[in-house]
């Protein structure tokens, strides 16, 4: 558990899509794949809102609803990133 | 569901994942043989539990058989079932290839009798220790009872008809039913079965309230229906899919026809009112003869439900000569359940696997662990007995009071296994 703010990154990214959903996923494919959508990746909705809670536990803090619907990497960790930084 | 049947259903493919078998050729080994593959519990967190026996599924590794994107979200029960439903169509000759041009024409129908219970206690934990913001999403799905339908469709992009029939213990019978009757719509193949994993903590305690459950601590006891000793049922794991498909599209594409769904029928008398499945269980007899087309005489074994309650033991014997009449007390009765378990769900699937093995091998499985017999059937013990079995009569009740009987009838490409 911590409050500090940091950068959510794909290699973070790609650990948690891991751990929470069961998708192997390369960190730099992610990144260089970055609008593709989530899907294509094997990670569903369900797979999406288990890592926005663990992000939430993580931090301590809310992510916004919309976290839950971003369609792709980089449209999550934009969301996510900039959340974290200016709500510190 | 009477009249005259213009599509037949056929058996063309099973899986099995039973106690003392990860596949349905040792499956089969261990129910002709006899064996009995009754032991102590060993599950963690189960050691203090008063239920000492049970029919464990032992060195099954999910992680060889199913993705991990499956296995995170889906619960033991699901595990099982992916990989019966998997080892069905391997040997119903379907792959991938076959359903892709028409994913229409595949369907899915489980039973289920309790949904996830191991997946469904980590997330409780997690809800009751840390807070609802640690329950994960996937608890919404895993331990639904419908979960296994809903994953094995996924999984192999089905998108025929799905179902789930949460009829108590009997539903497993039913719902193969249920799958014929989907095909005599004109669905051409329906994956077909249940399996289920009540063997975790919180699934055991929840079982300890049932008056039926043995509590015997020697695995070579604690299961012998039809006997004056009988004291319980010993509760299993697993269970089994098949793949039922129209006759006529099984002969063209020239696959086995392993076996055929010939009648069924279903009643309900109470939670546990044994006396009364008396008439349940024969009347679901008389309905699945009906439907079947089927005389008392022309059913040449039966796959009893052996409840191993001298009560409802006694109550099934009757229904028995109730319902085939003198032929009840010559026709040979079997339970190899008594040396696997009862999986709920899952065991009246195991028991019509082994019917069509039976059919296939012309061999009469044993009751394993059962000699002494207090009620007027004919129960084959000791070893297999010799037969040609053309039609079998496979009989299910539930603890809440569902009965059910189905009649499977000899495929006509049996011969050539």
């Amino acid at each position: 558990m911590t409050t500090e703010v940091t950068q959510l990154t794909y290699d973070e990214l790609a650990a948690l899509m891991k751990k929470g959903a069961g998708v192997t996923v390369e960190p730099s494919d992610l990144e260089s794949r970055a609008d593709a959508p989530f899907a294509d990746f094997g990670l569903d909705s369900l797979g999406l809102l288990g890592i926005v809670g663990e992000l939430e536990n993580r931090h301590g803090r809310a992510l916004p609803t919309d976290a839950e619907r971003c369609k792709s990497p980089r449209a999550f960790l934009d969301l996510v990133n900039g959340t974290l930084t200016t709500g510190a | 569901m009477s009249g005259p049947r213009t599509r037949q259903t056929a058996v063309t493919g099973i899986g099995v994942v039973a106690p003392g078998g990860l596949h349905a050729d040792t499956y089969w080994k261990n129910v002709k043989d006899g064996t009995s593959v009754l032991d102590r519990v060993t599950r963690e967190g189960c050691e203090h539990l008063p239920l000492r026996v049970a029919g464990e599924v032992r060195g099954f590794d999910p992680s060889a058989l199913i993705e991990e994107t499956f296995l995170v979200q889906t619960d033991k029960f699901t595990h099982f079932a992916l990989a019966a439903a998997d080892a069905a169509l391997t040997d119903a000759g379907l792959s991938k290839s076959a359903w892709e041009e028409a994913p229409y024409s595949v369907g899915v129908v489980t039973a289920a009798g309790s949904g996830g219970g191991e997946f469904g206690q980590r997330e409780l934990q997690k809800l009751w220790g840390q807070g609802s913001r640690f329950v994960g999403p996937y608890q919404s799905i895993a331990w639904f009872y419908a979960a296994s339908t809903g994953q094995i469709s996924i999984r192999k992009g089905f998108k025929g008809p799905c179902s789930v029939v949460a009829s108590d213990e009997a539903g497993g019978l039913d719902a193969v039913a249920h799958a014929a009757r989907a095909v005599h719509r004109g669905t051409d193949v329906i994956v077909v079965g249940a399996a289920e994993a009540p063997l975790a903590p919180y699934s055991g305690v929840c079982q300890l309230g049932y008056a039926e459950l043995s509590t015997v601590e020697d695995p070579a006891r604690a299961y012998r229906p039809f006997t004056s000793a009988a004291c319980g049922f010993v509760p299993a794991e697993g269970g089994a899919v098949l793949v039922v498909e129209d006759l006529e599209r099984a002969r063209r594409r020239d696959v086995a026809v392993r076996a055929t769904v010939a009648g069924h029928a279903s009643t309900f008398t109470g939670a546990s009112r044994w006396d009364r499945s008396r008439e349940g269980l024969a009347h679901a007899i008389r309905g699945a003869l009906d439907e079947a087309g089927c005389a008392p005489e022309e059913i040449d074994v039966v796959f009893a439900d052996a409840m191993g309650v001298p009560e409802a033991d006694r109550a099934e014997a009757l229904a028995l000569a109730d319902a085939l009449g003198r032929h009840g007390t010559r026709v040979p009765v079997t339970a190899p359940k008594a040396g696997i378990g009862r999986s709920y769900c899952g065991a009246p699937l195991l028991d019509i696997v082994a019917a069509v093995q039976a059919m296939e091998h012309g061999l009469i499985p044993p009751t394993p662990g059962v000699f002494d017999i207090c009620h007027d059937i004919d129960l084959v013990t000791g070893t297999a007995r010799p037969a040609e079995p053309r039609t079998a009569l496979v009989l299910s009740r539930g603890l809440m009071g569902s009965n059910a009987a189905l009649i499977l009838r000899r495929g006509p490409g049996s011969a050539a296994r």
